[in-house]
């Protein structure tokens, strides 16, 4: 898949791409490194004495000596300035249903542009998108794509969305940000799909320019985010609680994954305080793990522990609770919570009938929360 | 235990019989001098335009890899670590550009001292995560004067390997030049202080040798070093620990700071390459201690790694069972 939309986006960016190995390596005048990364000053970040830097963007607060990275892997200290290397520099560009990401209340049926560039400031061991967001930006190709650029190409290709998504966008803050801007003077609107490692400040800057959020709850213990995560719980839960609170719609995934964090205990738990802390309304996914990366050693969850998932946080009152990568599964649809009726019939990422009206339950008037028009 | 007169013939002797009695009980020539820890320095090192004399560190070179193999004749030092047909990878460490990076000053002799010496020179070459850093480090025109190859992993061609290795905590992908490229590896790296792991020398240098040792620099980087050393690519071809301690950054690393970097002028030679770190964390102690700095420990930064391969089997990390000799080449 990432391949495929790097081809797709490369191809549209003019590259070209594939070189055969050399018989022997060259000397250095010989050799074509091509890193084309960007030096835009970074955002959040605190200049310290000895040309020391603080970023201030996640909670790892990574302390940084002169040419030195932060563990995304894509900030970095020259000179005792922080530089942001990914920004404009698209490593994934695809035209992608929005049920993907996947956002179930926000604009149902149609297609959001989904955009990445290198890196991530965690290491999760089931990541599926491994091979982007695990990396260093020069590690792998990518093209340019001026924020600007990215808010056109929406438009041309008829997106009414912009999606962060792939790897994490919060380690390309900069470029989501101004991508966000430019959109929406266009009229297109921004969707983030995160981990949710973030700081408040970014945080509450980004939430005013973009219309929806998808968090990736991915466990729900601090063991769980230290052992498969290398992450914090506590900083995660925040942001829920934040984006919760702004203007930006917000959705929550909780992959499930066999023996790790699917014990109902835990799911139920997790409900109980999405119920509490963020409210009924607010979609809960619990999604299908499928075995990736660094833990290929589980199967594929089985159906019926996405079953009880689903059911388990149905009896804990959410209202809007689905299972994804499970297509044709009656888990991907949207029931209204007045009438019971299926409000938007999903079948995997396609939208087989949506029964709305003014973000109103076509059958008994009762009003579904989202992004509808 | 430390020897400042330089060992004579007999010592020579008397270690060479130290070697074959360990390789008759069976054991592989890393265990037999795994403790031992050779440090090399001389007083002209430098010229008086403050270059590091060639003839003068391939002194150093060829004296290091005598005491360390036990073999004064310096072919068969070298056959004593290599098969002829052996494709040599030395790793640098350039991260830190021109004012404190193994350059090229340091490399380019050692790659033509084994060159001398039973290697082949087409099978020797110097390299490091990129070739920029390379460059920046000062890795030009005399590399490409001296023949020997010097490239980064983002060279053309080369680039990491597909596969991840899954190894303990780690999962990377390698660099093809440790895993294809190089039958055997040489850890040529400079000796700093790490504001994360403490001290950066030998064993983290092999960080360089995968594609996202950002993510391993978490707990100090314990026990993420020793892991990354213990997977198949580093422990299968790793056979000896040459750290660049000519100048030594002791504090605020692993970035350049004249302030805290000491001209030391010695190389630090070990077949054991926990024992080689475990030497060099003294070496940074006693700089610091020097500097009325307090120590790592007391900066809550202690190269914990350390310990934690001795346990997984590495190598030694205690003082106390390694033995140091120390010599100066005139």
């Amino acid at each position: 898949m990432k391949r495929r939309s790097f081809i797709r986006g490369a191809a549209g960016a003019g590259l070209v791409i594939g070189t055969g190995l050399p018989s022997v390596c060259p000397g250095l005048a010989a050799v074509g490194a091509k890193p084309n990364l960007s030096r835009v000053e970074a955002r959040y970040y605190d200049k310290l004495p000895d040309r020391e830097v603080e970023c201030r963007l996640c909670p790892r607060l990574c302390r940084l000596g002169d040419k030195e990275r932060g563990y995304c892997g894509v900030r970095e200290n020259i000179g005792g300035t922080y530089y942001t290397l990914v920004y404009g520099k698209a490593c994934s560009l695809n035209v992608d249903p929005i049920e993907k990401k996947p956002f179930f209340h926000v604009l149902p049926g149609t297609s959001a542009l989904s955009m990445a560039a290198a890196g991530c400031n965690v290491n999760c061991k089931f990541c599926q998108n491994w091979e982007i967001s695990q990396v260093r930006p020069e590690q792998i190709d990518h093209f340019d794509l001026p924020p600007e650029k990215a808010a056109a190409q929406a438009i041309e290709t008829g997106c009414p969305t912009i999606a962060y998504t792939y790897t994490e966008p919060t380690v390309f803050f900069e470029y989501m940000y101004d991508t966000a801007v430019r959109a929406r003077r266009r009229g297109v609107k921004s969707v983030v799909v995160t981990g949710g490692h973030i700081n408040p400040e970014p945080l509450a800057d980004l939430l005013a320019v973009v219309d929806a959020v998808k968090v990736d709850l991915k466990g729900f213990t601090q063991e769980f985010y230290t052992e498969y995560v290398r992450g914090e719980l506590k900083p995660v839960l925040e942001t829920i609680r934040a984006v919760a609170k702004s203007k930006a719609w917000l959705e929550i995934v909780y992959l499930v994954i066999p023996t790790l964090n699917d014990r109902m205990g835990l799911i139920r738990e997790m409900a109980k305080w999405v119920r509490n802390e963020v409210g009924d309304q607010v979609p809960v996914h619990f999604s299908r793990f499928q075995p990736m990366y660094l833990v290929k050693n589980l199967p594929p969850t089985p159906v019926s522990t996405l079953e009880a998932a689903r059911e388990t946080a149905l009896e804990e009152g959410l209202r809007f609770v689905y299972m994804g990568n499970v297509p044709g599964h009656e888990g991907e649809n949207t029931f209204c919570p007045g009438c019971g009726k299926v409000a938007v019939q999903r079948v995997g990422y396609r939208i087989e009938a949506i029964r709305l009206k003014a973000g109103r339950c076509d059958t008994c008037g009762t009003p579904i929360p989202g992004v509808w028009t | 235990m430390s020897r400042n007169s330089e060992p004579s013939i007999p010592a020579i002797s008397a270690l060479r019989a130290s070697i074959d009695r360990s390789r008759k009980k069976g054991h592989h020539g890393f265990a037999m001098a795994a403790a031992r820890v050779v440090i090399v320095k001389a007083g002209n090192l430098w010229t008086s335009t403050g270059a590091v004399d060639p003839a003068v560190i391939t002194k150093m070179f060829a004296r290091g890899f005598a005491l360390l193999t036990g073999e004064k004749d310096e072919p068969r030092a070298v056959s004593s670590l290599f098969r002829p047909d052996d494709r040599v990878g030395i790793k640098v460490n350039t991260i830190g550009g021109k004012a404190l990076s193994t350059g090229p000053d340091v490399a380019l002799p050692l790659a033509s001292w084994l060159s001398r010496n039973g290697l082949q020179g087409k099978n020797l070459f110097i390299w490091d995560r990129t070739t920029r850093e390379l460059r920046d480090a000062g890795y030009g025109t005399s590399a490409e004067r001296s023949g020997i190859k010097v490239f980064g992993t983002d060279a053309d061609g080369v680039g990491y390997e597909t596969g991840l290795v899954s190894h303990l905590g780690v999962g990377s992908l390698f660099s093809k030049i440790q895993t294809e490229f190089a039958t055997a590896s040489v850890s040529l790296a400079i000796l700093k202080d790490h504001g994360l792991a403490g001290v950066t020398a030998g064993m983290k240098n092999y960080f360089g040798a995968i594609h996202n040792p950002n993510k391993y620099h978490d707990f100090h980087c314990n026990p993420f070093v020793a892991e990354v050393f213990d997977t198949p690519p580093v422990k299968g071809k790793h056979k000896v620990s040459i750290i660049d301690a000519l100048v030594v950054q002791y504090h605020k690393g692993p970035s350049y700071h004249a302030r805290w970097a000491a001209n030391y002028g010695r190389l630090i030679f070990s077949l054991d390459p926990v024992a080689a770190d475990s030497v060099g964390w003294s070496i940074i102690e006693r700089l610091r201690a020097d500097g009325g700095l307090p120590t790592l420990k007391e900066e809550g930064r202690e190269p914990a790694y350390l310990a934690t391969a001795e346990k997984m089997g590495l190598g030694r990390a205690g003082l106390g069972s390694i033995e140091t000799v120390e010599e100066t080449v005139l």
